[in-house]
């Protein structure tokens, strides 16, 4: 059985094409620049050559046809026909309350995204536009919708609860949503046959540090925390989104400035984290300007570590106890430096680092030493195989 | 039909304003620059994007993004390369009407007009013009990039396709379209107008002096800008002009105040000036030390 996994962004979509007999990726591309005439795709078949061109691409269904024109390409594609493809997975950012799982997309489906597309503006409508556009070039195949948010739907109430008035939570749902979802779950799985125990026996906290960051709180197999909230705005300081700010000063903020609130919104989201502080938005280069002696890169290195570990702390709390601690993404997967200077403040809870794993990078490893008691890996995170692995599943049930 | 290039005629404080708009909502720009000024309509532009980025309002990439998707000529031949053109010069007829004689002559046969002026009919503007189905009005009210509604208002032979192009236009633009009947002054710069000439009445007949004017009507209804600041911002000529325009469609109503007058007589013209009702800084912002001083 072959799946298609599509991410579709406002001008940007990755795909991957999966044979789900041994999940070996067949292809895998993205476009980039999408509703501009030099639009850019990048293709890979396996064991082929990999292609790149620009051409014009206005819209997402022509940059889904032409995905579909190379993996059936007699040269570089993989397959004959998209006849040959059982089903589509698609990514979807936010499904409101109304979706906990996958779901097989119908009219209804889209409806219900449609209303709740408005809590994830910048991602939910080109979602739906990916949808509409694969439905079309592929009307007789199977589409899925698999949601970041579902994982999360575990969370009890006293955990996704804002402490403000009841009734905006039952006039407008503002509640904690959290984000990463399909990572966290992937994250959890792997865990738990890594340390091959039962999963539902194991209290796991998921760090997915990407330039988006997230933690999730995972007690057996299932969220019961995590640190973004009604948006990806909320909890860690990330690349350029600063994380957890007293609301209070954002009122002072915009006296002061006199700007409106859609300022605040660009200044916390694009202009704060690391960028702001230290004028760098990526790991890489903070960790360079640390190693050239640079204050900023140095405070916003700790602030960045030090987040991370006051989250930690508190699911440790929040679980009463942690039996593996997961490193994955961007920064999860390639910054020995930061996971070393996380876990050598964790030593209370036992954790120990072997420090020669813990260099390594991007590889699926165990970085504790064999006396920690709590273990520590590095899991390269694999959201595109969590989603087909849904897709398959809904399709196998219909 | 798809729109991907906007040409817009004019590049004053709308002009420029529509541009930034459109370009940072993805559309290729052309700026149709002619006349004096209109060679400062790419550093103004640009200054203005600065002030956001300052601000935190976009970043330095989409500003680049920005600025690359515009480009300025003031070769009317260009127009033949437009999918949309919007008419966004002075409000003066014969001008407007010998350039959009001019525009019907160069551009595709299906590309809609949008004219955006505050006190001409469509309707009159549409003679002799061979696209009379593809005019439709739409007032723009300024500052363009930050005011989320616009007037549309069509002439009798405006053709549906016409006006469901031009709504999704604006929807993309992020503003709401209300449509409204055709009439001179529509119905923003009606009001405006009326509140910056009783204002001038105000200051005229020593009720209050501007800045008190200013802060009172600004504080009390919530206004980011006041009724002077706008008007300056507009130009004092062009709400004079207004004014005259109205006045003889609608009567005394309109009879623009003396201080408004004196004000322009005396070039002080607003914000393009550095004095109009109020006094303004280099960077365009109001000076409000000289009020404050004032007021000690």
């Amino acid at each position: 059985m072959k799946i298609f996994v599509l991410n579709c962004g406002s001008s940007s979509l990755k795909y991957k094409l999966f044979n789900m007999e041994d999940e070996s990726v067949l292809a895998d591309g993205k476009v980039e620049r999408i509703g501009q005439e030099n639009a850019i795709v990048t293709h890979q078949s396996t064991g082929k050559e990999k292609v790149s061109k620009t051409m014009p691409i206005y819209e997402h269904t022509v940059a889904i046809q032409e995905c579909l024109n190379l993996l059936t390409d007699p040269e570089v594609g993989i397959i004959k026909s998209t006849k040959e493809i059982d089903a589509v997975g698609h990514r979807v950012v936010h499904g409101g309350e109304s979706f906990s799982e996958s779901v097989r997309i119908t009219e209804n489906t889209k409806e219900i995204l449609e209303s709740v597309s408005d809590l994830a503006p910048l991602h939910n409508p080109a979602n739906l536009v990916g949808i509409r556009a694969a439905e079309k070039l592929m009307p007789d195949t199977v589409q899925v919708a698999v949601f970041d948010t579902a994982f999360h739907s575990t969370m009890p109430r006293h955990a996704f609860l804002y402490a403000i008035p009841f009734s905006l939570y039952q006039r407008h749902k503002v509640r904690r949503y959290g984000f990463h979802g399909t990572s966290h779950n992937y994250i959890a799985q792997r865990v738990g046959a890594l340390m091959k125990q039962d999963l539902g026996k194991l209290k796991i906290i998921s760090c997915h540090l990407g330039n988006g960051a997230s933690l999730c709180a995972i007690d057996g197999g299932k969220s019961v925390d995590t640190s973004m909230g009604f948006t990806p705005l909320e909890g860690l300081m990330m690349g350029t989104r600063s994380g957890d700010i007293d609301p209070g000063a954002l009122s002072y903020i915009m006296e002061k400035e006199n700007i409106p609130m859609a300022n605040i919104n660009s200044m916390l989201n694009k202009h704060s984290g690391l960028y702001g502080i230290a004028g760098a938005s990526d790991m890489r280069d903070i960790e360079k300007g640390v190693e050239e002696n640079s204050t900023m890169h140095q405070v916003a290195f700790d602030m960045y570590e030090y987040r991370i570990r006051k989250y930690i702390g508190s699911y440790v709390a929040a679980m009463n106890g942690v039996d593996a601690i997961a490193f994955t993404a961007g920064i999860g997967e390639n910054s020995p430096k930061l996971r070393s200077a996380i876990c050598k403040n964790l030593t209370y809870l036992g954790i120990e680092i072997d420090e020669d794993a813990n260099k390594q990078r991007g590889q699926e490893i165990e970085i504790s030493t064999p006396k920690s008691k709590v273990k520590v890996f590095v899991i390269p995170t694999d959201e595109e195989v969590m989603i087909a692995r849904d897709t398959l599943a809904i399709v196998q049930n219909k | 039909m798809d729109i991907r290039k906007v040409a817009i005629l004019g590049s004053g404080r709308l002009g420029r304003g529509i541009a930034e708009n459109a370009a940072s909502k993805g559309y290729e720009v052309t700026l149709f620059a002619q006349g004096a000024g209109s060679q400062e309509a790419p550093q103004k532009i640009e200054n203005r994007l600065n002030r956001k980025l300052n601000k935190w309002a976009i970043t330095e990439s989409e500003k680049r993004v920005i600025l690359s998707r515009i480009n300025y000529t003031s070769d009317l031949k260009e127009l033949e390369n437009a999918d949309l053109v919007i008419e966004a010069t002075i409000d003066h007829f014969y001008t407007k009407q010998e350039l959009l004689r001019t525009a019907d002559r160069i551009c595709k046969p299906n590309v809609v007009f949008i004219l955006t002026s505050a006190t001409l009919n469509v309707s009159d503007l549409a003679r002799g013009l061979s696209r009379a189905e593809q005019l439709i009005g739409v007032h723009f009210i300024p500052p363009v990039t930050e005011v989320d509604v616009v007037e549309v208002s069509h002439n009798p032979f405006t053709s549906k396709e016409t006006i469901e192009l031009t709504e999704r236009f604006l929807n993309r633009l992020g503003k709401k379209p209300i449509y409204i009947n055709e009439s001179p002054g529509l119905v923003n710069p009606r009001a405006l107008i009326t509140l910056i000439n009783e204002g001038a009445y105000l200051v005229d007949e020593g009720v209050a002096n501007i800045y008190s004017v200013e802060q009172i009507l600004k504080a009390s209804w919530g206004m980011e800008q006041g009724p002077f600041e706008m008007a300056d911002r507009m130009g004092l000529d062009t709400i004079l002009r207004w004014m005259e325009q109205l006045h003889t469609q609608f009567g005394d109503r309109y009879a623009p105040a003396p201080l408004i007058r004196r004000f322009v007589r005396q070039g002080r013209l607003g914000v393009k000036t550095g004095q109009g009702f109020l006094t303004y800084t280099k960077d365009g912002l109001v000076d409000y030390s000289s009020y404050e001083q004032e007021e000690q």
